[in-house]
């Protein structure tokens, strides 16, 4: 199997380099640069040519791509034109925060989806059942961004018991206990927000296997060998069910970057997904290109991430 | 001349309730601190995710028939009650973007950053209602005879909140890092290249820049090329560098720095205690400010996304906000804990007809007599045909208004309130056109020569309002028989297309735009025959002459220069290279319990003094 994880970490490669190609591409082909926005009579236009010969912006697009692509495998993503500071160093302030919400997210949806899939999955057709399928229908139809403001509207601002904002009360000292208390109430709202939109899918997956599960030969074996009910839920059912489940944890990771764009706008979140948005309207190409290659990456390193699960989870499955 | 910006709507649009509008960087409205940097502002509608306010009796100003009028509205907050000692207020900076974090004034370019510098650091050099530089700031200054010379004074209590002294040295040393090649910041203008030596110096022929001279520790004297009134009114660079921290540092470096950054430093009435990168600041009192110590013992200020802005401020969650979105006045005029501060915009939106096109290589504008937009009759009547008035009542609530010159009355100084424009009067301008020879072909007319006229219109996207506006427009122009086509383009294209680099699109006859103009009156920089940022390309003698005379030495004297911009104003809407559409108003609301507020220029009130009459902020009942 390692042999198999190690090609298509090589094969990640080219797709990344193919992948890096398109962003610069398209990223040049929006109208403007990242001066654009400086209409300033009393500049002179000379100055601003200069300028634009300085950052390369007048490059042919292939040697553009060139000067970028070698310093980015050097791990130099450039500088940020906005910002006046190296893309990695931005990326890596705003990183940090993208994580801990994306983890926050990811345990709270699993938090939620277990319990409620296996509650549905086990008693299906009953009260319960409706009700929890029903609030998934509500929350694949809800979009994200709508509930989101409606969560920050009603706990944020009418009851007043999370921050607004931000992702840290301002003037806590780094390091202490009240801040990363403090850290962590403000990345709350934000993280069950999105856990309670993302988790519909886990939890009709999770029911859906069940039912399909309780079906099976063996289920039935285990029955007529006389094993509890209990039992032949915990042992047998749950654990063929959440096969799929764990399966799909990579690409949950891909997921969670679309959203977090959506909540990191709508809690003033700063974290990536608000530098991106930002970073395209001011076209702040190098750090549009480097945040879309890092988002890239992530979501072929979480397909591979769900593979390799997949593989471990079920001896039956082997990726060749 | 200095600052002036494109206001428009630079933003992405979500579908719903969320307008990711980005700030570039505009004047703030500040006691007296000046940004010399310029470019996009916003303006975008941006829905709140909910806002009831329920109609109630109340002293806001009245509407009647859910109309305003920025004559209701003062920009200096009432006083209610008695300040306690210290304190600690919230601001809010409405923005869906982090600020950048550049907190120095000589290398800053977007506005969220000039909102944090401008707690910790100001300019030695404050203005008045007119925006000429007072002697009431952190330096004094003497102009010679020539109005070419001027020497400046450094108050002896102006220090560094590391407690050295604010020296001519520093000043001097700004003006060199920003004139250094390797300067990387937006600041190189027009402003710098006024100054004896500046260019020999930026150009590495000379070391040192002849004009800039330190004559002792607190005086400064810099000698400019060109004596102009706009030398008076923003001409002068007034942020110091401390050389004693950046003087070591490589000058490419130095907007990266942590003391730029992380520890950043100034001679404002605040010290900045702690920042979180994008999103907050804490500023604790400097107790050493030069003008006296604080009321305030803190200030706090966080970003918050202007969807949320109402809830904020009802909440007490911010006491006050760099800007407020007029749109979403109307809902919550009557929010019962803050008051609504009001003034007018150095802005207006405009319709610009394009009229020739720029030559890069000679550097300024080569009008085309047989441009389609060349008649000045099609002009007149496509002025004659909207109804700004209306659009100001029905679009803004009578926030924004109807427009007559291209100065705006922010500048009441030099604003002809006498010129009434060009009215609304459809049949006038079916006339016009009937006279000068559009004759009626079907549903549109045509040209004089008997071919078809097809006027293409283009009008940038953001905000709610944008679409149903630039549709308002063509519907107007289609009623006398024009065949206006719409195409409604995002902020960089749009300005791609009028010719922001100088290669204009052949395509576009007619745009709307705005500018944010800065505080000097003078506006060569937009009409000027070298100025790339003339986009209509619009070039006449007459205009040439006004221009050069309102800032040459004579227009020192403020009647004569009066007098030369009422011409130019006249010329404008005879010649109709573009013709203003909509004034503007600029609101802020603050919460009840601030003291000693107020918004605009020249108010002689300064952050220092702002008080508050209770420990926590007024919520709304």
């Amino acid at each position: 199997m390692w042999r198999t994880v190690a090609r298509r970490l090589v094969i990640m490669i080219p797709q990344i380099l193919l992948l890096s190609i398109l962003v610069f591409l398209m990223a040049k082909a929006m109208p403007g640069d990242a001066l654009t926005g400086l209409l300033d009579p009393s500049i002179d236009p000379a100055a601003m040519d200069a300028q634009r010969v300085r950052l390369g912006l007048n490059n042919p697009w292939h040697v553009q791509y060139w000067d970028w692509i070698t310093q980015a495998v050097q791990g130099d993503f450039g500088q940020s034109f906005r910002f006046k500071m190296p893309v990695s160093d931005l990326i890596g302030q705003r990183m940090m925060n993208t994580v801990w919400l994306s983890l926050a997210t990811l345990i709270l949806t699993y938090l939620i989806a277990i319990p409620l899939g296996i509650t549905s999955g086990r008693f299906n057709d009953t009260w319960a059942d409706r009700l929890i399928t029903g609030y998934t229908y509500i929350g694949f139809a809800a979009p994200l961004f709508i509930f989101a403001l409606l969560m920050l509207w009603v706990f944020g601002f009418h009851f007043g018991w999370f921050p607004t904002g931000g992702s840290v009360e301002p003037g806590t000292e780094p390091g202490t206990v009240q801040y990363v208390a403090s850290k962590i109430y403000h990345l709350l709202l934000p993280a069950i927000s999105m856990a309670l939109i993302t988790t519909v899918t886990t939890v009709q997956y999770l029911r859906s296997e069940i039912i399909d599960t309780k079906q099976k030969d063996f289920i039935i074996t285990a029955r007529a060998k006389g094993a509890s009910e209990a039992r032949v839920y915990n042992r047998h059912i749950l654990r063929n069910s959440l096969l799929p489940i764990a399966a799909f944890f990579g690409y949950e990771i891909t997921g969670l970057i679309g959203g977090t764009i959506f909540i990191e706008n709508i809690f003033s979140y700063p974290g990536m997904g608000q530098l991106f948005l930002s970073s395209i309207s001011l076209r702040d190409f190098s750090v549009v290109t480097s945040l879309v290659l890092l988002y890239g990456a992530a979501s072929i390193i979480g397909a591979l991430i769900s593979d390799i699960t997949l593989s471990i989870v079920d001896p039956r499955i082997r990726i060749k | 001349m200095t600052k002036k910006k494109p206001v428009n709507a630079r933003s992405l649009f979500f579908p719903i309730m969320m307008a990711l509008t980005v700030l570039l960087a505009a004047c703030s409205s500040g006691n007296g601190n000046e940004e010399s940097s310029p470019s996009a502002t916003t303006e975008t509608a941006t829905p709140t995710s909910s806002a009831s306010a329920s109609p109630s009796a109340s002293e806001t100003p009245a509407a009647e028939d859910g109309l305003y009028s920025i004559n209701d509205f003062s920009n200096v907050k009432k006083n209610e009650g008695e300040a306690i000692k210290g304190g600690s207020i919230t601001f809010g900076l409405v923005s869906d973007t982090p600020f950048e974090g550049t907190l120095n004034f000589n290398f800053y370019s977007g506005d969220p950053d000039s909102q944090v510098l401008s707690w910790f650091d100001e300019g030695l050099l404050t203005w008045d209602k007119s925006y000429v530089y007072t002697n009431d700031g952190a330096a004094t200054y003497e102009v010679s005879e020539d109005g070419k010379t001027f020497t400046f004074t450094i108050r002896d209590n102006v220090n560094w909140q590391d407690g050295k002294p604010v020296t001519a040295e520093d000043w001097l040393f700004a003006h060199e890092v920003i004139g250094n090649p390797k300067y990387d910041g937006p600041r190189y203008d027009s402003n710098f290249t006024n100054i004896v030596g500046m260019a020999e110096y930026h150009d590495g022929k000379a070391k040192t820049i002849s004009g800039i001279e330190v004559l002792s520790e607190k005086k400064l004297k810099i000698t400019y090329i060109q004596s102009t009134p706009s030398l008076l009114t923003g001409g002068v660079w007034s942020y110091p560098l401390a050389k004693h921290i950046f003087g070591v540092m490589d000058v490419a470096k130095i907007s990266a720095s942590p003391e730029v950054r992380e520890k950043p430093i100034g001679f404002g009435p605040f010290k900045v205690k702690s920042i979180v990168p994008g999103e907050s600041v804490v500023f604790e009192k400097n107790p050493d400010y030069w003008r006296g110590e604080p009321a305030l013992d803190e200030v706090v200020l966080k970003v918050i996304n202007p969807t949320t802005i109402v809830q904020q401020l009802e909440t007490g969650g911010v006491d006050l906000v760099d800007s407020f979105p007029v749109d979403q006045y109307p809902d919550n005029a009557t929010l019962s804990n803050v008051e609504f501060l009001g003034t007018i915009d150095r802005a207006y939106t405009y319709m610009g007809f394009k009229l020739g096109k720029w030559d890069a290589e000679a550097g300024k504008v080569v009008p085309d007599a047989k441009a389609k937009m060349g008649d000045v009759n099609l002009r007149k009547a496509m002025w004659l045909a909207v109804d700004n008035d209306q659009v100001g009542k029905k679009f803004y609530h009578g926030l924004r208004w109807n427009a007559t010159t291209l100065i705006p009355p922010s500048h009441p100084e030099y604003h002809d309130s006498t010129n009434p424009g060009v009215a609304y009067d459809p049949e006038m301008a079916n006339k016009i056109l009937d006279d000068a020879g559009y004759k009626m072909d079907g549903k549109f007319r045509t040209n004089p020569d008997g071919s078809e006229l097809v006027i293409n219109f283009i009008s940038m996207t953001g905000g709610d309002i944008a679409q149903p506006l630039a549709q308002y427009y063509v519907q107007s122009w289609q009623a006398i028989g024009l065949n206006v086509q719409l195409e409604m383009v995002e902020f960089n294209s749009f300005y791609d297309r009028v010719g922001a680099n100088g290669e204009d699109d052949p395509k576009v006859d007619v745009y709307q735009g705005a500018w944010s103009v800065g505080i000097d009156v003078d506006p060569s920089g937009l009409y000027g025959k070298d100025a790339i940022y003339n986009f209509p390309r619009y070039e006449s003698a007459e205009n040439d002459r006004l221009l050069a005379e309102g800032i040459s030495e004579k227009a020192f004297d403020v009647k004569v220069r009066q007098d030369i911009y009422k011409q130019w104003q006249k010329l404008m809407v005879d010649e109709i290279p573009v013709f203003p559409t909509l004034y503007r108003a600029v609101l802020a609301p603050v919460n009840k319990r601030i003291l000693n507020y107020a918004i605009g220029d020249g108010t002689n009130l300064y952050p220092y003094q702002i008080a508050v009459s209770q420990d926590k902020p007024f919520v709304k009942e």
